[in-house]
């Protein structure tokens, strides 16, 4: 790429591009400073390095230990420069640029001591350049061509490191220690960028060389496999597998994954329609270049041979598929749903959208809902995970999102982290969060279980607030009551912003003594010590920010909770601000999405009610129907109405309801009540099971759209091949439509966005022209805030005044008793995704092929139980086996499991406990008994069998087609 | 495994027992109503209006008001 200097820009920083590295970190100080380099005068703000000046003026210095993600190093000293009056030749990249100093980047010193610089590394480094995997993207390379080297005086007789053996333990790439150049960067990544060092130098001088760990292999260590390295390493040493099998990829697409509510942009690197590699995009504003190892490695599922690829029907599941085209598949959908509805009336039909599936996708499928189905029963996975947010931040400040950033983070001075395990969820912001606790944030966790978090290296100032699962609102109201009894309130913040009649009610509710952190001390199993010094740490903070996750909101108080969070931010005056606010960590990439577009079957996109007349207007006036004004069911509701015999079909769009939905044998009982149930997906799974049409979805590689991150981010997908079962999941709804009678005439999803900015207030300003010339846009993005809001509740509220909200403790009836002495909670693991559908199909499975249950010694001591032995876990729902594994990570009382993998049963054991005010199931506390077992589970045994008969029926499906093209 | 009618019922209870501090019953009661009325089906409100009517033997004093005042909404 040509990078054009433009001397008219005062600060070279605003010209900076993605694709280039600049050497080192750029300066974010507002003091600008001008300097001569090369006889141009630069100007650039103070503290920036002089081979970063020199880079934004495209005068390219050599370098091989530096990169712009990376604090500079100097250990290579290809960068050397001269400057005037000093002496000596000094490392541009660890030489801060000065006002009125004159650099020379090039000189025939420079030149030779470069070369003899290159020489020594040549030396020792294998000359099989044609053959070499990095070949045609090697910096060792360029630099060897950009100072000129002819020749290598030394020989290669020596001492040499050309015969160190390989690392191939890693799935997904290569460690080669004969490539290694040891410039430290792999392991400068490792620790500034993902923060976890797992890598090191090991040894002296010539004998120095990367290890990871204790001279492990990558595998074994503690590398999170993030890529971090690979992206870092100037040479062959760090490859991707794929770069090695099939060579360098020849075009790239910047897109958004399609894992975690992070949204990380990845610069997808293909050949033809192939995917070599995901590269996280250094212009991602939610990654700003960094990713993990589910979004960088574990896109093999895209290609998967368990894809279903063709439409597929029959009347009943115990029935083989048959595959037919799609005019065949659509025509008995449309006629199964309108006969459902002819015979059982307009309200026995349903949907559900996918919080994976991109805006303009899940926006269609609602409107098919309402406008098509004639109801409103639409819902969304966001109801077994964040709709208590919605609830909560609704009612308290007027927006169902968070409030800031993710980079906002770096400016926060106390980080309260409650029920969320972003090193596992959420890695890419873990590892920022890492960052601004290595730089001496306070860090305060609330979570039943020790999370990774509490492990940070050079780690400052932590409090563990080890609470007893399903106690949040009372330890909240802890945490309020002191900083309320400590007078540490904002009280002028207070006073301006929020409404002073419900801040009186709340004030006097949280004064009460019940709620101060010794009278709750016996409930949440918390010493009040500690309680009181996290309140003092949140208050007193400069700034501090609430992240929270699952562990939130997934509990019978869940709304509760979220308003007790919004609370404390408003009480201490931590909105409006950089540093600060409420952040909910969404699970799904699109569940922020999926929320905002209307999924709930109370809300309209953008959160309008179905009840307001005003807004349901708009809506019926743009569609040209006439909407029901009364919200439809819930997905919960929905169950219960089916085994009632009164709900009776169901559409559902990229959502495995039958694994992720908690008591799995009563959604099974639900789904085998339907008469009507098409499921669209990527892969046969658990739903689709039970389903009646099998239609094929799409991955995010296949369509065009967006995704809304947790940070309220619209970031663009773009399509880089062709869906395998020739539509994307738009398009598919489109016609499902038209053959319902209702007329969807879309041609690009960029049509569909125009609509959704149409209808809904908070992205009148959102365009598919606009996010090509921003990258991405935060809502809301409307007349008052044209370029987006990075943070919200500036000024004020939407609902004008921030709303005090009385959260009382109200615990859950799941508690334990002799019969169930233990209580249960679930959640995820780093290399695999929420049901796993996609990352089992991937080499992830190298870190996590099964779901374990995690038990505190103290509990296994009891019942006799050692690591590895068959357990039987047991609730008032169900019973399941796994194995044990014995984790201090655990209280005693307490024990865990994820939910990875289907036939581990782990929702067969949840309950239908759910959030007072949304339903969100309350998956966090489960009341179980724990033995010693030689079996499977009787729900296990029948489950493999169930499996083994719809696999059946799937391959017979296909391989009758099959038969029908041999004959043809 | 709850009938329909006894989960209703269950989350009825919740809301009220999350909506009473320093509420009256009569106070407590309208809170509910218009939660049930804002993010109940139509179907849902209908069949907790029918059982209040029908028996409602296993409605609290609170709940009943709260139906009584759902279906005057």
């Amino acid at each position: 790429m040509i990078e054009i200097f433009d001397p008219k820009s005062q600060n070279l920083e605003l010209n900076v591009v993605p694709d280039k590295d600049y050497g080192t970190p750029a300066s974010q100080s507002e003091q600008m400073i001008s300097l001569d380099i090369d006889g141009y005068e630069i100007t650039v703000p103070q503290g920036t390095s002089v081979m970063r000046a020199a880079a934004l003026a495209d005068i390219n210095i050599p370098k091989l230990c530096a990169s712009d993600n990376l604090e500079s190093y100097g250990s290579c000293r290809l960068c050397a420069v001269e400057i005037e009056g000093r002496r000596g030749m000094p490392a541009s990249c660890t030489t801060p640029a000065e006002s009125g100093m004159k650099v020379r980047t090039q000189s025939g010193k420079l030149a030779k001591l470069r070369r003899n610089i290159m020489e020594l590394y040549i030396s020792d480094h294998p000359l099989d350049c044609l053959t070499c995997p990095a070949n045609g993207d090697c910096e060792l390379q360029d630099m060897a061509g950009a100072v000129g080297l002819r020749e290598v005086r030394y020989g290669f007789s020596g001492d040499n490191h050309l015969d160190a053996e390989k690392d191939t333990s890693n799935p997904y790439f290569t460690f080669d220690a004969s490539k290694c150049i040891v410039c430290s960067r792999c392991v400068r990544a490792c620790g500034e960028v993902q923060g976890t060092f797992a890598l090191t130098v090991d040894n002296r001088g010539f004998k120095s060389t990367i290890s990871a760990g204790q001279k492990e292999n990558f595998l074994d260590s503690d590398c999170v496999s993030c890529g971090a390295c690979v992206q870092a390493c100037p040479t062959a040493t760090l490859i991707e597998n794929n770069v090695i099998e099939q060579g360098q990829p020849d075009h790239s697409v910047v897109t958004t994954c399609a894992y975690c509510g992070v949204g990380c942009s990845f610069k997808a690197e293909m050949k033809g329609e192939e995917v070599i590699r995901m590269v996280p995009y250094k212009g991602g504003k939610a990654n700003m270049g960094h990713s993990c190892v589910k979004g960088r490695f574990a896109f093999g599922y895209a290609t998967h041979k368990d894809r279903i690829t063709e439409p597929m029907i029959r009347d009943s599941i115990d029935q083989p598929w048959k595959k037919v085209s799609w005019e065949e598949a659509i025509e008995f959908s449309a006629r199964r749903l309108q006969e459902t509805q002819t015979k059982y009336g307009r309200e026995s039909i349903g949907g559900i959208t996918s919080s994976r599936c991109t805006n303009e996708e899940t926006y269609l499928v609602q409107k098919l809902i309402r406008a098509a189905f004639g109801n409103n029963n639409t819902d969304t996975c966001a109801r077994v995970c964040h709709s208590p947010t919605g609830y909560g931040l609704k009612v308290t400040m007027g927006e169902a999102a968070g409030t800031q950033t993710f980079e906002s983070v770096l400016q926060s001075d106390t980080v309260l982290v409650m029920g969320a395990n972003p090193t596992d969820a959420h890695p890419v912001f873990g590892s920022l969060l890492r960052k601004r606790l290595r730089q001496g944030a306070k860090l305060i966790v609330i979570d039943p279980r020790s999370i990774d978090l509490l492990k940070t290296p050079h780690l400052g100032n932590a409090v563990h607030l080890q609470l007893r699962p399903g106690t949040n609102v009372a330890m909240i109201n802890a945490l309020a009551h002191v900083i309320v009894s400590e007078g540490l309130e904002d009280a002028d913040f207070i006073s301006k912003r929020c409404d002073d009649d419900n801040y009186q009610r709340w004030r006097a509710f949280i004064q009460q003594p019940e709620n101060s952190p010794e009278a709750v001390e016996e409930v949440t199993g918390v010493a009040a010590s500690d309680i009181r010094k996290a309140a003092l740490w949140f208050a007193e903070a400069g700034n501090s920010a609430i992240y929270y996750g699952l562990g939130v909101t997934e509990h019978s108080q869940g709304s509760t909770t979220v308003m007790g969070i919004a609370n404390l931010a408003m009480a201490t005056g931590n909105i409006g601000r950089e540093g600060v606010g409420v952040n909910p960590l969404r699970g799904q990439n699109n569940v922020q999405g999926s929320c905002d577009m209307g999924s709930f079957p109370h809300d309209l996109p953008g959160y309008q009610h179905v009840a307001d007349d005003i807004a349901r207007a708009r809506f019926e006036a743009r569609w040209g129907v006439t909407l029901d004004h009364e919200p439809g069911l819930r997905i919960p509701n929905m169950f219960d109405s089916a085994l009632a015999g009164e709900f009776k079909g169901m559409y559902v769009q990229g959502e495995d309801i039958a694994q992720s939905d908690p008591n799995t044998q009563h959604v099974e009982a639900a789904l085998e009540a339907l008469d009507i149930l098409i499921v669209q997906d990527i892969f046969l799974n658990e739903t689709a099971k039970f389903a009646h049409v099998l239609l094929p979805g799409s991955t995010f590689l296949e369509k065009d759209g967006t995704f809304t991150n947790a940070e309220r981010r619209i970031n663009r997908v773009r399509k880089v091949m062709t869906p395998l079962g020739g539509k994307q999941d738009w398009e598919v709804t489109v016609m499902l439509s038209n053959a319902l009678g209702y007329p969807m005439d879309y041609k690009h999803p960029s049509e569909i966005m125009d609509e959704i900015a149409e209808l809904t207030p908070t992205f009148t300003g959102v365009s598919y022209q606009k996010l090509e010339e921003m990258g991405s846009i935060q809502w809301p993005c409307n007349e008052e805030f044209p370029d987006g809001s990075p943070t919200m509740h500036v000024e004020d509220f939407p609902i004008g005044e921030g709303q005090f909200a009385v959260t009382q403790y109200v615990p859950t009836s799941e508690k334990s008793t002799s019969r169930f002495p233990l209580l249960l909670t679930t959640g995820r693991i780093l290399s695999q995704y929420n049901v796993g559908a996609q990352t089992r199909r991937t080499a992830n499975q190298a870190w996590h092929d099964e779901d374990i249950l995690e038990i505190h010694p103290a509990d296994a001591e009891l019942r006799g139980i050692s690591d590895g032995d068959w357990l039987g876990i047991r609730s008032r729902a169900g019973d399941t086996v796994m194995r044990a594994s014995i984790s201090e990570r655990m209280q005693p009382g307490v024990v865990y499991t994820t939910f990875h993998h289907p036939g581990s049963g782990a929702n067969v054991i949840t309950t239908d406990s759910s959030d007072w005010a949304t339903n969100c199931p309350e998956y966090k506390v489960t009341a179980v008994q724990v033995e010693k077992v030689s079996q499977p589970s009787q729900w296990q045994q029948n489950f493999r069998r169930f499996e083994d008969e719809q696999l059946e029926h799937l391959r017979k499906g296909r391989e009758e087609q099959a038969q029908a093209i041999r004959v043809r | 495994m709850r009938t329909q009618r006894e989960q209703l019922l269950v989350m009825l209870n919740q809301i009220i027992d999350n909506n009473s501090y320093d509420r009256s019953p009569e106070q407590t009661a309208d809170a509910t109503a218009t939660h049930l009325q804002k993010f109940w089906a139509r179907s849902m409100k209908q069949q907790i209006i029918a059982y209040m009517d029908e028996d409602g033997s296993e409605l609290c004093e609170t709940g009943r008001l709260a139906v009584q005042k759902l279906q005057s909404i």
